[in-house]
């Protein structure tokens, strides 16, 4: 660029659909919809039990009944509702459970990062003892000491994976920490907090909302391994872990019981994954 | 009487945790409305001291002892919160990379608005036009536009200006410029001298200028501190150094400046031998 050339007026240039954010988005919105209108949406109760229709098969087979889409169990209730209606604990989980694992996280990583010395001696090594468990037993661990249940699930996953985020976090706040404008805030008269509120976090955010995002995918698996060891909420309500764990016993001969929340969890981990990176490239603006 | 200095250092001695010496015994003053360059090869200390007195030292070094006032102030007398706001009311840093001196995710003119007022108390329209008037006269030609954009759509030179333009928004009356013109090539090197000699002499603002360069030295200064391995060599009115260097790391890195009148000069740089004797020097100082 020629010295004292303007920069590139208001963008006007053609920006090329970005799959990676709106296929996520689009399956995370049905999602969330469908969670949200669960009772009008689903087409039966997903505990209403008929043994006449034990294990259907879904529409595209033979022998189905009408409105049971996509089949139902060994008990006669039918897939698709139960799968709806485990989207409303799926996501009530992953988003509340990541929620409070990121804040925490972040928050340590931050201090850790840039304030150094004794604040990153002491986090740094809590990190360290804290990986030293192996998570799905701690998380086991904690389900069994406080009792099953929504709160518990979230509280263990919150407990278990603050650890990533003040890792990642801290690393790149000790990056942003060394550049100038850091040096040039402080100098401007900027107190300590403030510049990493004000100058270091908004430098930082993309990562934690990736890592955010990240996180969602992750607790979505751990709700589903809680109930498929059944300690996550009571087994009467429908989860798609719970869901998976019942299906297994008559995966030879109904496979759908297993196959379609599977299928729903998969794309739901995926999808997070993958609305992180899409997020990150959106709103950096150094990325783009 | 005369006027107190506006910035006086004294017998300062800076160190690294484990005790190995980075400035030593560095004294010096700069007179307002006086530029004093600070000269010396890498890892000299040069910058160390521009950053001891602005309370930026990087993790790991101390300072040991000496004293550093402001307009007569002592500095080591104030507690850190007042030490802070002194320094932002009296200096301001034009730093040395460009490239990371603003912060990625914020708007230049935000960048310059916030400290004018949150720290000077000034009315957010006040500050815009000071920043709209600066950025003018830096020879930005499209400040309105420069002011909305980030930083990653300037270029060097540019982002140059606009760091210089925030460094004399407040009309402080002691500016550190640390290597301002290091990481810009060479033509961009000129106009950013001339530009921060131009408004340098229209405030009256005194400049203590950290180079490497004779050259730079000779264009800009009226005194010279020649440092070597954190120990001022030679301290003097800069065109008596030049008539007349006095020390022999002096003339070494007079004889090194290539020149521009005469390219097909052979390069000539300090030699061996006097780094080695000087060395030597210091090394028994330290042990008496």
């Amino acid at each position: 660029m020629a010295e004292t050339s303007l920069p590139t007026a208001p963008r006007a240039r053609v920006r090329r659909l970005n799959l990676r954010l709106w296929l996520p988005l689009s399956w995370i919105g049905t999602l969330v919809v469908v969670a949200l209108a669960a009772p009008w949406v689903a087409p039966h109760d997903p505990l209403a039990q008929d043994l006449f229709f034990e294990r259907l098969p879904p529409f595209f087979l033979a022998g189905t009944e009408p409105g049971f889409w996509l089949g139902t169990d060994s008990l006669g209730r039918d897939v698709l509702s139960r799968m709806i209606h485990g989207a409303r604990i799926a996501l009530l989980v992953s988003v509340s459970a990541a929620l409070i694992t990121c804040i925490f996280g972040s928050a340590l990583g931050l201090l850790a990062g840039y304030y150094g010395g004794w604040w990153d001696r002491v986090i740094s090594r809590l990190v360290d003892i804290w990986m030293a468990f192996p998570p799905v037993l701690f998380a086991v661990l904690l389900v069994a000491v406080m009792g099953t249940g929504l709160t518990s699930v979230i509280a263990a996953i919150a407990l278990i994976d603050w650890t990533r985020f003040a890792r990642v976090i801290r690393a790149e706040t000790m990056v942003q920490a060394r550049m100038d404008y850091v040096d040039s805030a402080r100098i401007g008269g900027a107190r300590r907090l403030a510049t990493l509120v004000g100058e270091i976090l908004p430098n930082v955010l993309p990562s934690i909302i990736a890592l955010l995002m990240l996180e969602m995918g992750i607790a979505v698996i751990v709700e589903a391994i809680l109930s498929f060891v059944n300690l996550s909420i009571s087994s009467d309500d429908p989860t798609w872990g719970s869901m998976i764990a019942e299906g297994r016993n008559a995966i030879h001969f109904a496979w759908w019981v297993l196959l379609f929340p599977l299928i729903a969890l998969f794309l739901t981990v995926l999808s997070f994954s993958q609305l992180g990176e899409g997020l990150k490239q959106r709103f950096d603006p150094v990325l783009q | 009487m005369t006027p107190p200095s506006m910035l006086d250092i004294r017998n300062l001695n800076v160190a690294l945790l484990n005790g190995r010496p980075i400035l030593r015994d560095v004294s010096l003053t700069v007179a307002p409305g006086e530029v004093r360059a600070l000269v010396g090869e890498s890892g000299a200390g040069k910058s160390m001291i521009g950053k001891a007195v602005l309370g930026i030292l990087p993790r790991g070094l101390k300072v040991t002892s000496g004293e550093i006032l402001l307009e007569g102030q002592p500095l080591h007398d104030l507690r850190p919160a007042a030490r802070r706001r002194r320094v932002a009311e009296v200096a301001a840093l034009i730093p040395q990379d460009p490239l990371t001196a603003l912060n990625p995710v914020r708007r230049i003119g935000a960048q310059i608005v916030d400290p004018l007022i949150k720290i000077h108390g000034w009315a957010r329209p006040a500050a815009q036009a000071r920043a709209l008037d600066l950025l003018h006269r830096v020879h930005i030609r499209a400040p309105e536009r420069v002011m909305q954009s980030y930083p990653h759509e300037l270029s060097g030179g540019m982002r140059q200006r606009v760091l210089i333009a925030s460094a004399f928004a407040a009309s402080p009356r002691l500016i550190v410029a640390d290597e301002p013109t290091t990481a810009l090539d060479v033509t961009v090197q000129k106009q950013i001298l001339r530009l921060i000699r131009e408004l340098q002499q229209e405030t009256g603002t005194a400049v203590l200028f950290v180079t490497h360069d004779m050259g730079v030295v000779a264009k800009i200064s009226q005194q010279v501190s020649v440092l070597f391995q954190g120990k001022v060599m030679e301290d003097a009115p800069t065109q008596a150094v030049f008539d007349a260097p006095d020390h022999a790391y002096t003339r070494a890195l007079i004889a090194a400046t290539p020149s521009y009148a005469d390219p097909e000069r052979p390069f000539s740089p300090v030699p061996q031998s006097l780094i080695a004797e000087m060395s030597a020097a210091l090394a028994m100082e330290v042990r008496r």
